[in-house]
């Protein structure tokens, strides 16, 4: 009896040792990475954004791969290449350097500067490792994929391309001429790669058709902080509309600048600092008037009329304290992650030939509007949020609030002039 | 558009040689080539913000309390890095470069980017000078350069430290046989730069918005209009401010604003084949000499 007692008592303990030892083993996390330029605003934010995704679905259980549930978990590295005078190859080297130390089953955010992105797709391709870039805008890549498909099938875009753009800003400025017979453009880029070919497709698919006159055009390096020359310009040559397209966080300096030398033309394009709602206490309460197009619906503005932008914006200022500043990179940023989650679901592997074929047949209502990938696995913005993804032209009011002008479909008010500009007809 | 031009680049003039003079200073004086200046200016402006934004202090509070603390790091900085190794210029620079790079990238460590980080400007106005728009903080800017290098001046010729600076700049070893402690010396000409380059990041940082990169773009900045002036001399920071200066603003306006850095950088390489110790400077003639 002694001796049974015994062996139930060993058996006992030995079956309460084995069980929760099967239970409380972690399934081994799927890892994501995250190589951009944390060190800027739109990195900082993006990686947050990225963050948030992966704790909500993790809160769930985490992602379901093949049978089993498995967390997702976030690895970052500061590739640097939004700075000034920082190489590509140096950039290249952290996008390898994540992929090969952290073994990351896709890769989200991805490079700021389109020549890093173009460079780095054959690293991407290299390691099959499916990336979806949230920052980079040149349509060059999507050409490339287009072209190359089975070697560049792993590179996606979820946010709005220079392509895209030139339809918010087209339409935009097709508003302006319209409401006030605006037809003086005085253009403004940064001199990288989507700003440059901003530029060139809007003047030569939009103003050159549309009666505009293009009174200059002044292309600066990234890190250029006075704009007093090119304002001068303006002047000058009696433009009625500034078209700024501007990712650095020195462009704040021209809309300093313009306020400061009292420059009478509107000022509508694209500066980042202008995108989140803080730019009002950044610029001192003046910014009146400005219109920014930011790049998709969710990152620095929201629209009720998109309840998922919304949803993600309330998320992310009560996980971060604070909402989110960028005008892009950051909705996609999220939604990215959504997206992976869902691809790898359906594929049921890790497997980035599986994950890749899974991405391509994505179909998601998210906080950006519709997401759904053309030929060149660019994410396919419109006007219309229940149809494709959208971006939002908002314009700064007088009194530190912000309406959405375009498009239509999210549109809360049209475009108003400041004080001090006149209509022409 | 001449006369506009003219103006912004006196303006422009005036930033840069702002922003060179603290480094010069230090290296007229002790010899040092202090590659964390990027980092301190930097270093101040968060500070300053800091205090006005987390802490409510007054603006001139803040400001002195920012440029107190640079006073007190760049001595720290000599007494307890450079005074081991000083001498030996190599290892200055990357000693000194290693500081400012820790200081740099710990603010990028902290999540310290955004154009929420800003400072003020003083007075919130602006003029019309000879039909071309200027604003109040630019205006400070050109008058306090010029107020201080003239203080400079002034404190070098005619005040005992001053008098003791240009002993030790102009021979160590001789100064150093009428009593002047080089080492105080080189340690006050770091507080020096150090403060120098946290009022010039008190005057230029709101012209735009605080950021780590902005820190290697000062460094930079302060270097080539050093360089074309000649390490150690008050002159030339003057005269390549002027260079420099004028060469970005004209060169953006009548050639195009993608050439202004190309133009800058020739003018550097001019200058630096006709007269290889930069337009004041003394150094490769004094060394082909001996």
């Amino acid at each position: 009896m002694k001796k049974m007692c015994l062996l139930g008592l060993i058996l006992a303990v030995a079956c309460v040792g084995f069980i929760p030892a099967q239970t409380t083993q972690a399934a081994e996390p799927v890892v994501i990475g995250v190589p951009t330029s944390t060190g800027f605003l739109e990195g900082k934010e993006a990686l947050k954004a990225v963050n948030l995704a992966v704790e909500e679905i993790n809160a769930r259980g985490g992602v379901t791969v093949g049978a089993e549930k498995r967390p997702f978990k976030v690895e970052s590295i500061d590739i640097r290449d939004a700075a000034p005078g920082v190489p590509v190859p140096e950039a290249l080297l952290g996008l390898e350097k994540i992929i090969l130390e952290k073994k990351p089953v896709a890769l989200v955010v991805g490079p700021f500067r389109s020549e890093a992105l173009m460079a780095g797709m054959d690293i991407i391709a290299k390691y099959k490792v499916p990336l979806l870039g949230t920052i980079a805008m040149s349509p060059a890549s999507e050409a490339k994929v287009k072209k190359e498909p089975e070697k560049y099938k792993y590179i996606f875009r979820t946010c709005l391309n220079a392509k895209f753009l030139v339809k918010y800003l087209a339409g935009t400025m097709a508003f302006i001429n319209k409401q006030y017979g605006f037809n003086k453009v005085y253009i403004m880029n940064q001199d990288v790669a989507w700003a440059r070919k901003t530029a060139e497709i809007i003047t030569k698919v939009y103003f050159d058709k549309a009666g505009w006159t293009v009174v200059g055009h002044e292309a600066y390096p990234t890190g250029t902080s006075d704009f007093s020359s090119g304002l001068m310009k303006v002047r000058a040559t009696g433009a009625q509309v500034i078209l700024p397209i501007f990712d650095m966080p020195q462009s704040g300096t021209l809309v300093k600048q313009w306020n400061a030398m009292k420059v009478p033309a509107l000022l509508a394009g694209f500066i980042s600092p202008l995108a989140g709602p803080g730019a009002w206490k950044t610029f001192d309460a003046k910014i009146g008037g400005a219109i920014n197009c930011n790049f998709e619906i969710g990152s620095g503005v929201y629209s009720d009329k998109v309840a998922k932008s919304k949803a993600f914006a309330k998320a992310y200022e009560k996980r971060w304290g604070g909402p989110v500043e960028a005008g892009h990179g950051i909705s996609p940023a999220y939604e990215s992650v959504y997206l992976l989650a869902e691809a790898i679901e359906r594929a049921g592997s890790l497997n980035a030939d599986a994950i890749v074929a899974a991405l391509e047949k994505t179909d998601r209502a998210g906080a950006m509007g519709r997401i759904k990938f053309d030929q060149g696995h660019q994410v396919v913005y419109d006007m219309d949020p229940e149809k494709a993804a959208v971006a939002a032209v908002l314009q700064w009011n007088t009194d530190g609030s912000r309406t959405i002008v375009f498009p239509p479909t999210i549109a809360d008010g049209k475009i108003k002039l400041p004080a001090g500009l006149k209509p022409v007809k | 558009m001449l006369i506009g031009t003219t103006i912004y680049a006196l303006i422009n003039t005036a930033i840069l040689a702002l922003m060179a003079i603290g480094f010069n200073l230090t290296f007229g004086i002790s010899g040092i080539a202090n590659f964390a200046y990027g980092a301190v200016y930097i270093l101040a402006a968060y500070g300053v913000w800091m205090l006005l934004t987390l802490f409510q202090l007054p603006y001139p509070v803040a400001v002195l309390a920012a440029v107190g603390v640079n006073l007190l790091l760049g001595a720290l900085i000599y007494r307890f890095v450079l005074l081991r190794i000083r001498g030996q210029a190599l290892s200055e620079v990357i000693a000194t470069f290693g500081i400012g790079l820790a200081i740099l990238e710990l603010f990028r460590y902290l999540g310290l980017v955004g154009f929420e980080y800003h400072l003020p400007v003083f007075v919130d106005k602006s003029f019309v000078i000879a039909g071309t728009y200027v604003d109040f903080q630019r205006i400070a800017i050109v008058v306090f350069s010029a107020v201080l290098i003239l203080g400079l001046w002034f404190f070098t010729h005619h005040t005992a430290i001053g008098l003791a600076f240009r002993g030790i700049a102009q021979d160590e070893r001789t100064a150093l046989t009428f009593g002047i402690d080089s080492n105080k010396m080189a340690t006050l000409s770091m507080a020096m730069g150090a403060a120098l380059a946290a009022l010039a990041a008190v005057f230029i940082i709101p012209l735009g918005s605080i950021s780590p990169g902005e820190g290697y773009d000062v460094l930079i900045k302060a270097l080539a209009v050093c360089i074309i002036g000649g390490l150690g001399s008050t002159g030339g920071v003057i005269a390549a401010s002027f260079i420099v200066g004028f060469a970005e603003r004209f060169t953006d306006t009548y050639i195009g604003s993608h050439w202004t850095m190309i133009v800058s950088l020739a003018a550097i390489l001019v200058v630096l084949t006709v007269k290889p110790s930069g337009l004041f400077g003394n150094q490769k003639e004094l060394e082909e000499r001996i």
